[in-house]
C-alpha cells in the first residue's frame, strides 16, 4: 500500500527485510526487484503521493509541490538553481522524459579508473528490460515542437550531429507539461511503473516521511528513523516511523543521500564530495514566426556534437520548455527591459547546453549540512567551467543564427544580443562569475561514488557501503562522474544491477 | 564552516560596517510602511519587511523605464517587429500590487527554516538601510524612501556588484518576485501565453474512461 502522512495516526515500528529511503528511479527499481523476489519491503519517501488529477499544469502549483525545497533549491550562493524532484516517484514525476543508456565510454571509465564492475555488456539486459517496461522509444522528427525543431534544423544546417531523443511515454498528447507532472499519465514515471509493481508484491510505501537518520552500531545499520509530515502543510505531525530492517538501501538521490549519511554520522570516505551537476547555461533565440515553446513535448532533440572537445570540458545541447515562471526566473534584468523581453516569449526558442563535468580534472561540488540538516551544496566555478560556458553559448547562438533567428540573447546579468556571427566575440568579453549569468542544473549525480578504494569512494563495486555491511546506496549519487546524457535511465540501470547484489546479500 | 552572518561580515567590509549601519539615526533608516494588502495577516514578514519586499517587487516588475533601468551587455535591444506588434495587442500586464506579490511571497516563505529566514530578513534590513546605501554610493535614504530612479540604480548596483554577496541578494529577490508574478495566471495573457490546454486534457481523459 501507499500511505500518506495523514494516514499515520500513531508512531510506527516496522521490521521488514529491507528499508529503502527514497522512491525515485533508484528506490522504486530496487523495491520492485526485491518485492517481486519475495522480500518484505518498506519505502520511505519525503515527498507526497500525487496523481494525475492533481497535476493542474500550473508552475505555481507544481514547483512548490513536486520539487525539492518547494522549487527553491540552489547552491549556497544561489549561483546555480537546482531543479530536483520530490514526490512519490522522485524526479521521474517531473523530468522531461529524455531517456538514454549510459554511454559505453563512461561505463568503461568508471571501471578503469574507479574499479566499478559495471560493463556495457553487463548493463545491456537491464536497459533492455527498462526500456520495455517504460515504453522508451525514439521520437519521430514530425512529433517535435517548433522549439526543439529550431535546435534540430540549426545543427543540421551547420553539419553538427543532432538527433531526436528517446522518451518514456505511452499515449503522449504532447501537451508540454512534463515538468509539472503528466496530467494524462502518459509519462511512464516510477510512480506508475516500478513502484506499483513493488506494491503489487506487498511493498509498503510511506509518503510524507522525512528520514532524519540511520542508526548504526559497529558495522551494521540498525534502524531508519523518520518524521511524518502533513501532506498539505509539510509540517511534522509529531508521529514517527522507525524501521528496523535487515538491510538498508539509501536512494534519496544525489544531494539527499550524502546528506542523510552525514546526518547519521556515517562519514567514512568522501561523502558529499565529487557531486556533479551537468551545469546548464541557456540562450534565447527570437524568431519572426511564433515558436510557442510552452506546448509540445518539451525535450525531444539533442546534439552531442561537442561532447568531446580538445579545448576542455564537453557539452551537449537540448531544448527547454518555455513557460512563463521558468523564463521569468532565468531572463536577466529587471523592470521595463525584463518586461519587454518577457513580452516576446511566444517567439522565443530556448536552448540549453549541459557541461559534462567530472572528466577534466574538475572536482565538482560538495554537499555538507545546512543548520536544519538539509543538504547544503557548494559548487565553485573555475576556468574549466567558464571556457565551456562561453563555447556553449557561442555554439547555441551560432545554430540559431544559422537557422534564421532574428536575434539571440544570452542570460548574462547584462544580456548580450547577437544578430550576426561577428557579435559572438562579445560573449568572450562578458564577465562570468557566480550570479553574473543564469545557471541551472536538472541532473544531480555523485556524492556517494562507487569505487574499489574505501578512501576514495563511499560504496564498493557492489554498491554496498564500504564500512556498513548491510547498507547499500542505489541512485545517481553513486556515479563517479557525470554522464554526458540525461541520467534517469542510467539510475534505473545501475539500480537494477544493485538490486541483484542486494538480493544476494539478503539471501 | 563560516556562518552566513560571518560571510556577510567578511564580504561586505567587516563588522564595523554592519555595526555602523545599525547606528544610523532612526529617522534616516525608517522604512516607509505600507498597509498589508487585503488586510491579511502576515505569516513570515514583519510589516516593515513586507513593505520593503513590496517596494522591491514594484521595481523588479516595473512597466515604465527610468534612466537607471537601461542595460546593455552588447548588441542591440532585444526586439522583433512582428512580436512587438503582437505584444502591443495583448492585455495590459496587471499591477504588481494587484497580483499581491508581497503577500504571496509572505505565504511562500512562511515554512522557511529558521537559519534561511534569518538570512533573508538580514538581507532585507540591509537592502533598506540608509547608511549602507550611502556607504555604497547611493542616496542617504532607505530603499523604500528613494525615487524610482534611485531604486533602480540600487537594484542595478546589487545586480552587477563586484561583491558576490550583493549579487546573491539581488538574485534571491529577483527570482522570487518573478516566479510569483509570472507564475500567476492573471499575468499569462500579458506575455502571450494562452495557458494550459485544459479542454484537450479533459476531452482525452473522458474518452479514456
Amino acid at each position: 500500500m501507499i500511505f500518506k502522512g495523514d494516514q499515520v495516526a500513531q508512531d510506527l515500528v516496522l521490521k521488514p527485510d529491507v528499508c529503502i529511503v527514497g522512491s525515485g528511479p533508484g528506490g522504486s527499481m530496487v523495491a520492485s526487484r526485491l518485492a517481486s523476489a519475495g522480500a518484505k519491503v518498506v519505502v520511505l519517501e519525503e515527498g507526497g503521493h500525487h496523481t494525475k488529477d492533481e497535476f493542474d499544469m500550473q508552475e505555481a502549483t507544481a514547483f512548490p509541490r513536486l520539487y525539492q525545497d518547494r522549487g527553491n533549491r540552489a547552491t549556497a550562493d544561489l549561483s546555480i538553481a537546482v531543479l530536483q524532484g520530490r514526490a512519490v516517484g522522485g524526479g521521474t514525476v517531473v523530468n522531461w522524459t529524455t531517456s538514454y543508456r549510459t554511454p559505453d565510454d563512461v561505463v568503461e571509465r568508471w571501471r578503469s579508473e574507479h574499479g566499478a564492475q559495471l560493463t556495457p555488456a553487463l548493463l545491456r539486459p537491464h536497459f533492455d528490460e527498462i526500456e520495455a517496461r517504460l515504453g522508451i522509444q525514439k521520437v519521430d522528427l514530425e512529433d517535435t515542437n517548433r522549439n526543439n525543431r529550431t535546435l534540430y534544423d540549426g545543427c543540421t544546417k551547420l553539419g553538427w550531429q543532432v538527433d531526436t531523443t528517446n522518451r518514456n511515454v505511452r499515449g503522449c498528447l504532447r501537451t508540454g507539461y512534463c515538468g509539472m507532472g503528466c496530467p494524462v499519465d502518459a509519462k511512464q514515471s516510477a510512480a506508475l511503473t516500478y513502484l506499483p509493481d513493488a506494491v503489487a508484491h506487498g511493498a509498503d510505501v510511506y509518503a510524507n516521511c522525512r528520514v532524519q537518520r540511520i542508526e548504526w552500531n559497529g558495522k551494521r545499520a540498525q534502524a531508519v528513523v523518520g518524521a511524518v509530515l502533513h501532506p498539505q502543510t509539510q509540517q511534522e505531525t509529531g508521529r514517527t516511523i522507525r524501521v528496523e530492517p535487515r538491510l538498508v538501501v539509501v536512494a534519496g538521490g544525489a544531494l539527499n543521500s550524502p546528506a542523510l549519511l552525514l546526518r547519521s554520522g556515517i562519514t567514512q570516505g568522501p561523502v558529499g564530495k565529487f557531486t556533479w551537476l551537468h551545469p546548464v547555461v541557456a540562450v534565447g533565440a527570437l524568431y519572426k514566426e511564433p515558436i510557442e515553446g510552452f506546448y509540445g513535448a518539451p525535450q525531444s532533440v539533442a546534439s552531442h556534437h561537442f561532447a568531446h572537445r580538445p579545448e576542455g570540458a564537453g557539452f551537449f545541447m537540448e531544448a527547454a520548455p518555455v513557460h512563463p515562471m521558468l523564463v521569468g526566473i532565468a531572463m536577466p534584468g529587471f523592470g521595463a527591459p525584463l518586461r519587454s523581453r518577457m513580452a516576446l516569449m511566444p517567439n522565443l526558442a530556448s536552448s540549453i547546453a549541459l557541461m559534462i563535468d567530472g572528466f577534466n580534472g574538475d572536482t565538482g561540488g560538495t554537499v555538507t549540512l545546512r543548520p536544519d540538516g538539509g543538504p547544503r551544496l557548494d559548487y565553485p566555478f573555475d576556468e574549466t567551467h567558464y571556457e565551456c560556458f562561453r563555447a556553449s553559448m557561442k555554439a547555441m547562438a551560432r545554430l540559431h543564427l544559422a537557422n534564421g533567428a532574428e536575434q539571440v540573447v544570452t542570460f548574462h546579468s547584462l544580456p548580450i544580443v547577437a544578430t550576426k556571427e561577428s557579435d559572438l566575440a562579445q560573449i568572450d568579453r562578458a564577465p562570468l562569475g557566480p550570479n553574473r549569468f543564469a545557471a541551472f542544473t536538472a541532473h544531480q549525480m555523485g556524492g556517494c561514488r562507487i569505487g574499489s578504494d574505501p578512501s576514495r569512494s563511499v560504496v564498493n563495486p557492489d554498491l554496498r557501503h564500504h564500512f556498513l555491511e548491510n547498507l547499500f546506496v542505489a541512485d545517481g549519487s553513486v556515479f563517479p562522474t557525470s554522464l554526458g546524457v540525461n541520467p534517469m535511465e542510467s539510475i534505473y540501470g545501475v539500480s537494477s544491477f544493485a538490486a541483484e547484489r542486494i538480493r544476494a546479500a539478503l539471501s | 564552516m563560516p556562518t552566513r552572518r560571518g560571510l556577510l561580515k567578511k564580504t561586505l567590509g567587516g563588522a564595523v560596517l554592519l555595526t555602523a549601519a545599525g547606528a544610523v539615526p532612526l529617522a534616516l533608516r525608517r522604512t516607509r510602511l505600507r498597509e498589508v494588502a487585503r488586510g491579511g495577516r502576515l505569516l513570515f514578514f514583519t510589516q516593515a519587511e513586507y513593505s520593503v519586499w513590496a517596494a522591491i517587487a514594484e521595481r523588479i516588475l516595473a512597466r515604465d523605464p527610468t534612466g537607471a533601468t537601461e542595460e546593455h551587455g552588447g548588441g542591440p535591444p532585444l526586439a522583433s517587429a512582428a512580436s512587438v506588434e503582437a505584444s502591443g495587442k495583448r492585455a495590459n500586464a496587471p499591477a504588481v500590487a494587484d497580483v499581491d506579490v508581497a503577500g504571496k511571497a509572505d505565504a511562500f516563505l512562511a515554512p522557511l527554516d529558521p537559519a534561511s529566514a534569518k538570512d533573508l530578513k538580514q538581507l532585507l534590513a540591509l537592502f533598506d538601510n540608509a547608511l549602507f546605501s550611502v556607504l555604497t554610493g547611493g542616496p542617504a535614504a532607505p530603499f523604500t524612501q528613494q525615487s524610482p530612479e534611485e531604486q533602480d540604480a540600487q537594484l542595478r548596483a546589487w545586480q552587477t556588484s563586484r561583491l558576490a554577496i550583493r549579487r546573491t541578494g539581488y538574485q534571491a529577490m529577483k527570482r522570487l518576485c518573478c516566479a510569483i508574478y509570472f507564475g500567476s495566471p492573471e499575468t499569462f495573457a500579458s506575455v502571450g501565453y494562452p495557458g494550459p490546454p485544459y479542454a484537450l486534457v479533459k476531452t482525452v481523459l473522458e474518452s479514456r474512461r
